[in-house]
């Protein structure tokens, strides 16, 4: 198992660390500047022998106009994790395609392409079908998509409905509202 | 989708034939006591079917069976939200059943969306864009509530006024009108039986 | 004599087509009761078939489609007709020869061969693949079945099917179930692929390959498709009883000598799983055929 020490010294020795978010024996995950990112992958790839890239994953920090993508990367060898997170500006983002590097990569990012509308220029097939089948909107997964004025606009509105308290819906049924237990506790 | 056009009619289905009220009886006799459900899972509620046709709740000793291939059921059952991806394979499979065919949707889902109500890819409204016979309400339904469901549907078939099948035939337009909105690549061919 | 014979052959149709499906019926609530179920009525299968045969159909998939279900049928009611249901009756028909065992192994497998065709004709890629592995199995089978017949063809030396039962009267212990137990035994092994019971039912595996041949069949094709079933289940009963079992003599004996036998497959099919199609060519090729090589060098040297 890795040292998380070594491990972020290797890190640190080609991209600069803004924080460290959490570590332990053999896991590290660390924020570092999204200029880095590229290089700092392929570092960990090649030299430090983190060949399997688990997941890559995207937050919508919708308040600070960013993209926090995350890395998630694993050795096989010894089990230790990495992972490495990198923020990137909202509007018109572009992230480095990794498909050359894991061609998994490319599969991740079709779907990150399609769900946030992110650019992986060099990824050849980010612009087929993922989930979704011909959509046209706005990417459903950004926070400003409006998800309830969609579904009204294209699935319109739902029927109305009655709410019941369901002491009072089933006490109006069956008569007398009592819990299995009450009848029981004093024997 | 040419190579593809032999493959499937692309005439409008024609109106039944009348036929003898004796006849009629005893098939809606044999109809009602004799459901084929196709086994396709649309939602989470097909997790509800297993225990229903398994030792506990065992569906078959009222004649429901499962099917394997539309072709041969009689019952589709909707089971839980339907995405819009999903609801393309759905009107396949319908399509494929043959006539006289019910759909049974179970859930708050397939009924007003439950609590996928302001999702962007799961329809609100199942009737809109299929004919649904009888809902199951619940969310979602136990086996007791579906097997009641079922008791719902016979009694609508004996009595004959499960007629989803012939209204989805008259009113074909409309439906398909409310499938090609919500289903924005319609590479479906216009007919599937 | 004609208008008797045509008669005698629809009447003996019927009646096999009311017995298989209530044996079909029966077995459904016996595989019920063994899941620890209620299980359906007995009549379900009755339902069933008039349900389907007055449902609509829309599907057309060439003319070997359509032929299917007759060729399955007439396969059936020619093996049906070519076996003594009962020694002596004059009301069912009977149409045994001598040499007519070489016929009936043969026609037994005309209706599978149609079949096989018209799930070709269907084009659907799991009929296909059904149709591949259940040629394959049945060619596995023939072969042990066949050593099997043979052994009581040269045991008794007659290879008509009458003359096997007259030769099996004399008491419980002449039936060729004990002058030939290996052989026997080798060819209940095969009747299990012939019923499409577990472990051998890699042809229907419905949570594999969506039921197989009949995947495409809809309404009134199925329903003549499983008519063709039921009174093929009961030719291959009697036949099973006739070369096996010392015949029947009465109405009685023969429906209690089917029922009996009909159950065996049901009760091994419900406690097994599904062989894979190579395990269950393996298993047909090696032990039945060996079972029933057994007797045939025994009836050789003795």
């Amino acid at each position: 198992m890795m040292d998380s020490q070594r491990l972020l010294e290797q890190v640190e020795s080609t991209a600069t660390v803004l924080q460290v978010i959490r570590r332990s024996d053999g896991y590290l995950h660390v924020s570092i500047g999204s200029q880095d990112l590229l290089s700092c992958l392929i570092r960990a790839r090649t030299e430090t022998g983190f060949l399997v890239l688990q997941l890559i994953s995207v937050v919508d920090r919708i308040e600070d106009g960013k993209f926090q993508l995350t890395y998630i990367l694993e050795n096989p060898d010894d089990s230790s994790i990495l992972i490495l997170s990198a923020l990137f500006p909202r509007e018109g983002c572009t992230v480095p395609t990794l498909s050359e590097i894991w061609p998994a990569a490319e599969t991740f990012e079709r779907e990150l392409h399609e769900m946030y509308g992110i650019d992986f220029p060099g990824n050849d097939r980010q612009d087929e079908e993922f989930i979704l089948e011909g959509w046209k909107d706005k990417p459903p997964m950004r926070r400003d998509f409006d998800t309830l004025e969609y579904s009204i606009r294209m699935f319109g509105e739902r029927w109305p409905r009655n709410h019941h308290d369901p002491r009072q819906f089933i006490g109006e049924r069956v008569g007398e509202w009592e819990t299995p237990m009450s009848g029981e506790e004093g024997s | 989708m040419d190579d593809m056009s032999s493959m499937y009619c692309n005439c409008k289905p024609e109106a039944p034939r009348s036929q003898l009220k004796a006849w009629a009886k005893v098939d809606e006799l044999a109809r009602a006591n004799s459901l084929w459900v196709t086994a396709y899972g649309t939602g989470c509620g097909a997790i509800e079917l297993r225990p229903l046709h398994t030792s506990r709740f065992d569906m078959e000793r009222f004649g429901i069976a499962m099917r394997p291939t539309p072709r041969q059921a009689d019952v589709l059952i909707v089971s839980g939200y339907l995405s819009v991806k999903t609801l393309k394979r759905v009107i396949r499979v319908y399509e494929q059943m043959q006539d006289p065919k019910y759909i049974v949707a179970l859930g708050s889902c397939t009924i007003n969306g439950g609590m996928y109500y302001d999702s962007y890819n799961t329809l609100n409204v199942l009737d809109r864009y299929l004919p649904v016979d009888v809902y199951i309400m619940g969310c979602m339904p136990r086996p007791e509530a579906i097997i009641d469901g079922f008791g719902l549907l016979m009694e609508k078939i004996k009595a004959g006024r499960a007629d989803g099948w012939e209204h989805y035939r008259e009113n074909l337009e409309w439906y398909r009108d409310n499938q090609k909105k919500v289903i924005p690549k319609w590479d479906l061919p216009d007919y599937n039986w | 004599m004609m208008f008797a014979l045509v008669g005698s052959i629809i009447l003996t149709s019927i009646a096999a087509l009311v017995w298989g499906l209530l044996l079909g019926g029966i077995s459904r609530n016996v595989t019920a009761k063994i899941h620890g179920r209620i299980g359906p009525r007995v009549t379900q299968n009755f339902i069933d078939m008039w349900k389907l045969f007055r449902k609509k159909t829309s599907i057309h998939h060439g003319t070997m489609f359509w032929l299917a279900p007759m060729f399955r049928i007439a396969g059936a009611i020619g093996v049906l007709i070519l076996v003594p249901l009962v020694v002596g009756s004059t009301v069912l028909v009977n149409m045994s020869f001598a040499g007519d065992l070489l016929l009936v192994v043969y026609f037994m497998f005309f209706g599978c061969l149609g079949m096989a065709l018209g799930a070709g004709d269907s084009g659907h890629p799991y009929a296909v693949i059904a149709v591949s592995r259940g040629l394959a199995q049945m060619s596995s089978y023939e072969l042990s079945f066949s050593v099997a017949v043979i052994v009581i063809a040269v045991g008794l030396k007659t290879l008509s099917i009458e003359e096997i039962v007259l030769a099996q009267q004399n008491g419980l212990f002449s039936w060729n179930i004990f002058r030939f137990p290996f052989a026997s035994a080798a060819a209940l092994i095969t009747f299990l692929p012939m019923q499409m019971a577990y472990p051998f039912g890699i042809v229907l595996a419905p949570q594999e390959i969506p039921i197989g041949p009949p995947t495409e069949y809809s309404s009134r094709f199925l329903s003549f498709m499983f008519s063709g079933r039921a009174i093929f289940g009961v030719a291959k009963l009697v036949l099973f009883v006739n070369l096996l079992f010392g015949g029947a003599s009465t109405w009685i004996g023969l429906l209690v000598k089917t029922f009996l036998l009909y159950m065996f497959p049901v009760f091994v099919s419900s406690v097994f799983p599904r062989f894979r199609t190579e395990q269950s060519i393996r298993f047909l090729w090696f032990i039945p055929t060996s079972l029933a090589a057994v007797d045939l060098i025994r009836i050789m040297v003795m």
